[in-house]
């Protein structure tokens, strides 16, 4: 033990009499912490954090390569070593020695940086400095071990630095430590799973951004302690104290048996892909938590207020300050500025009435779609069109809640999604005429994803209470009762009143489906939050109405699916050709609907559709009154109907709205603030406001004096990130 | 002779060390007394090293019997490198470390220490205690070097050619400083390339050839028991042009340089012949110029048992 501490501390001093070892230590990293911190911008947000965490591997790595292995291996060459043969200690100390004092070496440089992000950078204090600590330890102990393994293998110098610098070099720019991993294809990415660094930069970025602990990052740890307990072990065992004693160079394998944990980690990882799923997603921490100055627009608040000249500061995500007028000087608050002359702000758009499981169209691919990657698509579709929230209403519920938690997560880019689940109906009505397309052994499973069809109010509840569990983020009834031609059974209305009553029991929103007036009467008087659709068939009453603004139940005309319904029908593809329609929509979609649309193989169908008792004067005349009764109104537009394609929905809606009447500012007012009161998510998104999320669609023009400019979309924000909108369909 | 290891500070009976199929060390015998100053001779490559080194603790032995300070260097290793003291040959320090911090960093790894500025200050190396060690001198380095083996306070010191590389006056210092350790009655055993090294210092020597020890006994019992004969040369002031020369006692032969001036005898018994000669030169009215006597050296034993010279 006196033995270890006097080496220890002999270590030490001769490092810092060493100029390459403080070259190396303290002044490489600063260099590359100055050189990524300056180039990246990292002010300019929590890129700061990505720099701090690629220094920090870069840092372990040279110590534990080069600090451990070049010395060991020259301590023997110069015959120093061979004092210490004649006296009584053993390896053991002299390798502890070497392990203790990489680590105490490194940690100061690591606090060093930590001060410099927080004081150059205004990087956070990172709330877990213990576990990152810990982990800085662990970490640089694990590369100081095998840096001693290679020491222990290789007859010289030369010999070290041979296997050094390819393991040096692979660990740098296969770790993400110079490059952010997400810049790599995907067997490169699998690649990196195998080398230690990664892990490295995963546990550092997981602690630092996202409050982890070395507990969160158990595998990792686990890996790094074996390998140092191993190359501790076996640099012993081959410790040699003289350079005249050889080894043979199938010795060299000995680096794989303490690389071991991480072949194994790289084989499990490249399996469940936990560690490629968390660096994406860290990733997409950094991007969303950059700073912006989006400046000289024009702000449309979205509840009500329009600042026609103005700034915006996004800050981590959010919005940190509304300026009037010019904005201070974008360096004084560390921010990227983003000149918006000439476009509008507004609080992203929100369609609260989509459904994601259908296309809106046709394709001649015979094979069932992969449902995870066309509701991807879709979410893509509307993000890259500035709909950066949409409510489901009716898919099947595994499914949606899984396409929920992957935009959700931020593991996939798109429109925030909200979910209702199955669809609550009676037995044969609305809702379940789909079954019949699905073949018989997979009917029950479609049927119990996708509606409840509950026989008595306790059934009813308890299937509320079950989706309550599942989070679903409101419930959907149906009150329909068809057309002559085409009957549906209608629910029975004190089931659907138990249906709400269990819903607001769980704080749930309730959406009730309308055909009628009718319908839609029923649907105020058991307590829904939204009528969807409102009445095609008929005028709905003024009195009901009135009753609605008094509840405050909002109104969702959905006036483009009965466009789209028409449309196809009379096989008139216009829809299709609206620009970004174009952009987003994938062209095996795009040709199958036109074909289907105009082909002979589908007239039958589309007259059929055509007889369907339903028109848009009639639901355009129930809009204006609704908004004359001033009722609630929200854009929702039943997407994945015919011709209304996923995408641009709500810009089409609002069109469809202000030429029948409706003012723009009252139809923006409707997609932006008014939906995400109804998705009782109004306290984050909506408006633009301080301390909401910074989730914005910048266009160019003035959409309040002209809705097309709702089109012309220049940028979108998610959550503080700028999205890069070609490459939203290249995601993996 | 009878001995047991008890009453050694080394005690080595059929040692041997074989490397693959190379047998190094062929079976030695041999002791060193407490206090005793033992010189082992040798050639490069006769095993001289191997013998060291398993004596020190440091390679394993093939068979034999071996007790240092009553240790077993195979066995008890570690208690072994703890009591004694080691001077290599080839050796080496971190550039960086200061002469005192050398001392004081070796001093940790013993159980039993001396004060280490007091041993600097003995050996001259108090001057120097706060420099690197890549600027002390080669005597410098070699005076730190035995600083290290004493810090343990060893009653028994390994030193590996203490003196080789060294310029002559470092030398001589080194060997005082030998002596010295030697009037402190520690034991040491030594291996040297320097014949009058090992003449002047040792008390005894083993000469080591091809694994084998070929001698072994104080360097006066070498030479007494060397083939070789005493030497007698004379040089006169005038040529002698006398014929031949008369047959001296015990002398067994004789020769007359080219100028006839030196005659050089050698003799079992060259005190006597040498008498017989001066009466002979007076006899005869000759002027006696210049007279040597050369006893055979250590160096002419080892010549003579080996073949070869010590230092090629």
């Amino acid at each position: 033990m006196k033995a270890l501490l006097a080496l220890i501390i002999i270590d030490l001093k001769l490092a810092l009499r060493n100029r390459s070892v403080l070259f190396f230590n303290y002044f490489f990293p600063l260099i590359f912490f100055f050189v990524f911190g300056y180039a990246m911008h990292a002010e300019q947000g929590t890129r700061i954090v990505q720099v701090v965490t690629m220094v920090f591997a870069i840092g372990i790595l040279g110590n534990g390569l080069f600090g451990a292995g070049m010395r060991a291996v020259q301590e023997r060459e110069n015959d120093v070593l061979r004092r210490y043969k004649v006296t009584p200690i053993t390896p053991v100390p002299l390798l502890a020695a070497s392990m203790i004092t990489g680590v105490i070496l490194y940690l100061p440089g690591l606090l060093l940086m930590l001060v410099l992000a927080n004081r150059l950078f205004h990087m956070a204090v990172p709330p877990n400095l213990i576990s990152l600590l810990l982990f800085a330890m662990i970490g640089c102990i694990a590369f100081r071990s095998i840096g001693l393994i290679i020491a222990a293998v290789v007859n010289s110098s030369q010999e070290s630095l041979i296997l050094i610098q390819p393991l040096y070099m692979a660990m740098l720019f296969l770790s993400g430590a110079t490059f952010p991993l997400s810049f790599f294809p995907n067997w490169l990415q699998i690649v990196t799973q195998f080398i230690p660094a990664t892990y490295l930069m995963t546990g550092a970025a997981g602690i630092l951004q996202r409050g982890e602990t070395l507990a969160h990052n158990w595998l990792a740890v686990v890996a790094l302690i074996i390998t140092s307990a191993v190359g501790l072990f076996i640099a012993t065992k081959l410790f040699r104290w003289e350079k005249e004693e050889k080894l043979p160079s199938s010795a060299k394998l000995w680096v794989l048996v303490v690389l071991l944990p991480f072949v194994i980690l790289g084989v499990y990882q490249s399996w469940s892909r936990d560690e490629l799923t968390k660096s994406k997603l860290l990733a997409r921490d950094l991007s969303r938590g950059h700073t912006w100055l989006l400046q000289n627009a024009r702000i449309f608040v979205g509840n009500g207020e329009v600042i026609e000249s103005g700034a915006v500061l996004v800050r981590k995500g959010k919005i940190e300050h509304i300026y009037r007028g010019a904005a201070p000087d974008p360096k004084s608050l560390s921010a990227e500025a983003v000149d918006a002359a000439g476009k509008t702000i507004l609080p992203g758009l929100i369609d609260v009435h989509v459904h994601l499981g259908a296309t809106g169209g046709f394709t001649d691919a015979s094979a069932p779609p992969d449902m995870k990657k066309q509701m991807d698509r879709e979410l893509a579709a509307y993000l890259y069109s500035g709909v950066t929230a949409v409510r489901s209403a009716g898919d099947m519920t595994d499914e949606i809640l899984k396409a929920r938690a992957r935009v959700g997560s931020g593991l996939e880019l798109g429109a925030e999604l909200f979910a209702c689940g199955p669809l609550f109906t009676a037995e044969g009505g609305h809702g379940t005429e789909y079954a019949k397309f699905v073949p018989e052994p997979m009917r029950a499973n479609f049927n119990a994803q996708f509606v409840r069809t509950p026989q008595s109010a306790d059934e009813a509840r308890q299937q509320v209470d079950a989706l309550a569990n599942q989070h679903v983020d409101a419930i959907k009834g149906i009150l329909e009762s068809g057309a002559p031609g085409f009957p549906f059974n209608r629910m029975d209305v004190n089931i659907l009143r138990a249906v709400a009553d269990a819903a607001h029991s769980h704080k749930l929103p309730v959406a009730v489906h309308t055909g009628n007036a009718a319908d839609a009467a029923d649907a105020v008087a058991v307590g829904t939050d939204s009528v969807e659709h409102g009445s095609f068939a008929d005028e709905i009453p003024d009195p009901l109405f009135g009753e609605m603004k008094a509840k405050g139940i909002a109104y969702d005309p959905t006036l483009s699916v009965v466009e789209g319904f028409s449309s196809f029908a009379k096989g008139d593809t216009s829809l299709l050709k609206r620009s970004l329609v174009q952009q987003v929509t994938t062209k095996e979609l795009l040709d199958g609907t036109e074909h289907a649309a105009t082909s002979e193989q589908t007239r039958a169908m589309r007259e059929g559709i055509g007889r369907y008792p339903m028109s848009l004067q009639t639901g355009t005349s129930n809009l204006l009154k609704a908004w004359h009764a001033g009722v609630m109104l929200v854009t929702g537009t039943d997407a994945g109907n015919f011709l209304v394609l996923h995408g641009p929905t709500v810009q089409h809606e609002i069109e469809l709205w202000v030429a029948a009447g409706i003012p723009a500012d009252v139809a923006l007012q409707a997609a932006t603030f008014n939906a995400a009161k109804l998705l009782r998510a109004d306290s984050r998104v909506g408006t633009l406001e301080e301390g909401k999320e910074a989730t914005l669609l910048v266009v160019d023009g003035n959409p309040l004096q002209d809705v097309r400019a709702l089109s012309a979309v220049s940028m979108v924000f998610m959550k503080g990130e700028r999205v890069v909108r070609s490459e939203l369909f290249k995601q993996d | 002779m009878t001995s047991t290891a008890g009453e050694h500070a080394i005690y080595v009976r059929g040692l041997r060390k074989s490397y693959g199929s190379f047998e190094a060390v062929k079976g030695i015998d041999f002791e060193v007394r407490p206090g005793e100053v033992f010189g082992l001779l040798g050639p490069n490559g006769a095993g001289k090293t191997s013998t060291v080194e398993i004596l020190e603790g440091l390679r394993p032995r093939s068979s034999g019997e071996v007790k240092v300070l009553d240790f077993d260097p195979d066995l008890q290793k570690q208690r072994l490198k703890d009591r004694i003291g080691v001077c290599l040959q080839a050796t080496n320090l971190p550039d960086k470390i200061t002469v005192r911090e050398a001392l004081n960093l070796f001093g940790r790894f013993y159980t039993e220490t001396v004060d280490g500025d007091a041993l600097l200050q003995r050996l001259q190396l108090w001057e120097k205690k706060d420099a690197g060690y890549a600027t002390l001198s080669g005597g410098q380095k070699q005076r730190l070097a035995i600083a290290m083996a004493l810090i343990n306070n060893p009653r028994l010191l390994f030193l590996d050619e203490p003196t080789t590389g060294l310029d002559p006056q470092v030398r001589l210092e080194i060997r005082d400083l030998l002596e010295e350790l030697r009037a402190e009655n520690r034991t040491i055993l030594l291996t040297t390339h320097y014949i009058e090294e090992a003449e002047r210092l040792c008390d005894r020597v083993a000469i080591i050839d091809a694994g084998q020890i070929i001698a072994i006994g104080s360097p006066r019992e070498l030479q007494e028991r060397s083939a070789n004969q005493s030497s007698i040369e004379i040089t006169l002031t005038n040529p002698w042009r006398g014929g031949d020369l008369p047959q001296w006692q015990h002398a067994s032969s004789c020769n007359v340089s080219d100028d006839a001036r030196h005659i050089k005898v050698t003799s079992a018994q060259a005190a006597r012949t040498l008498v017989e000669m001066v009466k002979w030169i007076d006899a005869q009215r000759l002027e006696l110029d210049d007279v040597r006597l050369n006893r055979p050296t250590l160096e002419d034993v080892f010549i003579e048992l080996t073949g070869k010279r010590l230092r090629d």
